[in-house]
């Protein structure tokens, strides 16, 4: 199980990790947007919404070394484009989705992945989305650990062979794994209709605001403000 | 091919959230009708199966690897709308929780998987399907469908970076079209095997167009 790689840093306190999910999520939503709309050529706010982030995760007590291995995803796609785009355009394009990168993982890492699909559905998300994805979450790893050790079982029993047939094997497998999960899927419906599903699932915890949260995101919005007077 | 936040301007990444949002609506319509209240559970599990399969690597060519897209696969399964949908809860998971792709630019991911690649794909799968007949047209049709999907969703996606003014259109549409052609042939050998085992052992799964 590698249960452990989503909410790897989210169990850590902080006081980013004590800002309500929903306050989180609207503050860091509202920084990517600026980054994406800020003007191409302000350098200033470019370094100015850097300055930012690197603030919050120092307070966010994230290890840096997590957060920048993470923020590698970004590369292959950046090579790609890299190739046929101009290099003004390029560099613009570049610093603008490292930095909403970087802002991302900061909100994922920081808030539970439950508590962030919750405050999504707070802020008017839709639910039925909320639902199939927290559904998704739960049985990611259970259907990966299953694929992991039929990937296992095959590896160890075929040395050498064809191509194809590797190819061919590894297809039986999906083919096996897509039967298996449909049929997962039917008996877990099954399980909660037993219990009384009707299509609507209920959960207890509910957030609250502190007075903390409303400095935090009036705070963000300020510094937001400011750096787009500042760069403009 | 996820694209990251800050690729796309606004005058594309608007529009194409736009468009993603009502094509969700409409396929959850869509999908609601059939499945009721069983929707949940078993779009949950087949969004985290595509999303395993997603992770299996298989060698291209000249040692290059690529990954199964799974969108014909997804929407072969279990019909355009509900395969539309599946794709679009991956990619906002991707892009929630491993920051594959961007917050603004998952509108436009999601257009060019689950609209161009799963649904465009599953209909030139079903005319196949058509002409073709039997289990025969199945296979060939997922295999054809699959390969054309992901040539189609990496032009898409080259035209919006272009419309963005991010890569001139001349370079990157040829280009992107021509690496994924070449993807595309993993997608749609491994996609035509799988379709074509699910249709030995339980070809009840096989999405029939029926009281749609």
């Amino acid at each position: 199980m590698k249960h452990s790689y989503i909410d790897r840093y989210s169990g850590i306190d902080s006081f980013i990790h004590r800002i309500d999910p929903r306050v989180k999520i609207a503050g860091v939503f509202s920084l990517i947007l600026s980054i994406i709309l800020a003007r191409a050529d302000s350098f200033v706010s470019f370094a100015l919404y850097a300055l930012c982030i690197a603030i919050l995760i120092f307070i966010s007590k994230i290890p840096l070394i997590f957060i920048l291995k993470r923020s590698l995803v970004v590369i292959p796609f950046v090579l790609m484009v890299a190739i046929f785009s101009a290099p003004a355009i390029f560099r613009n394009v570049l610093v603008k989705s490292y930095l909403s990168i970087l802002s991302m993982i900061l909100l994922v890492s920081s808030t539970p992945f439950c508590d962030f699909l919750k405050a999504l559905e707070k802020l008017k998300f839709p639910r039925i989305f909320t639902m199939i994805i927290s559904f998704m979450y739960r049985y990611i790893f259970v259907i990966e650990d299953e694929l992991m050790k039929m990937r296992q079982a095959k590896e160890a029993r075929s040395v050498g062979g064809s191509k194809w047939l590797h190819t061919k094997a590894l297809a039986n497998m999906l083919g096996v794994l897509f039967i298996r999960a449909y049929e997962r899927g039917e008996k877990v419906y099954l399980a909660m209709c037993s219990r009384g599903f009707n299509g609507d699932i209920r959960t207890m915890h509910s957030f609250r605001v502190k007075r903390s949260d409303l400095c935090f995101l009036a705070l963000i919005v300020g510094v937001l403000a400011a750096i787009k007077v500042i760069g403009a | 091919m996820h694209i990251p936040d800050g690729f796309l301007a606004a005058n594309t990444w608007v529009p194409a959230w736009l468009i993603s949002i009502g094509g969700l609506g409409f396929c959850l319509k869509r999908t609601t009708r059939i499945l009721k209240d069983r929707m949940v559970p078993l779009m949950g599990v087949m969004a985290a199966f595509i999303f395993a399969a997603q992770m299996l690597n298989f060698p291209v060519m000249g040692g290059t690897s690529g990954h199964l897209l799974g969108g014909v696969l997804a929407a072969a399964l279990l019909g355009p709308y509900a395969g539309a949908i599946v794709i679009a809860v991956v990619l906002i998971v991707q892009c929630l929780i491993f920051q594959d792709g961007g917050l603004t630019a998952l509108g436009a991911n999601i257009f060019n998987m689950s609209f161009v690649g799963a649904m465009g794909g599953y209909f030139i799968y079903a005319i196949i399907r058509k002409i073709i007949g039997d289990n025969k047209g199945i296979v060939v049709g997922a295999a054809i469908s699959a390969w054309l999907s992901v040539v189609a969703a990496s032009s898409v996606c080259a035209i919006e970076l272009a419309i963005s003014g991010t890569s001139p259109l001349k370079i990157a549409l040829p280009a992107m079209a021509g690496v994924h052609a070449l993807i595309g042939i993993g997608e749609a050998v491994i996609t035509c095997l799988v379709i074509g085992f699910v249709l030995k052992v339980r070809p009840d799964l096989i999405y029939k167009n029926q009281g749609a």
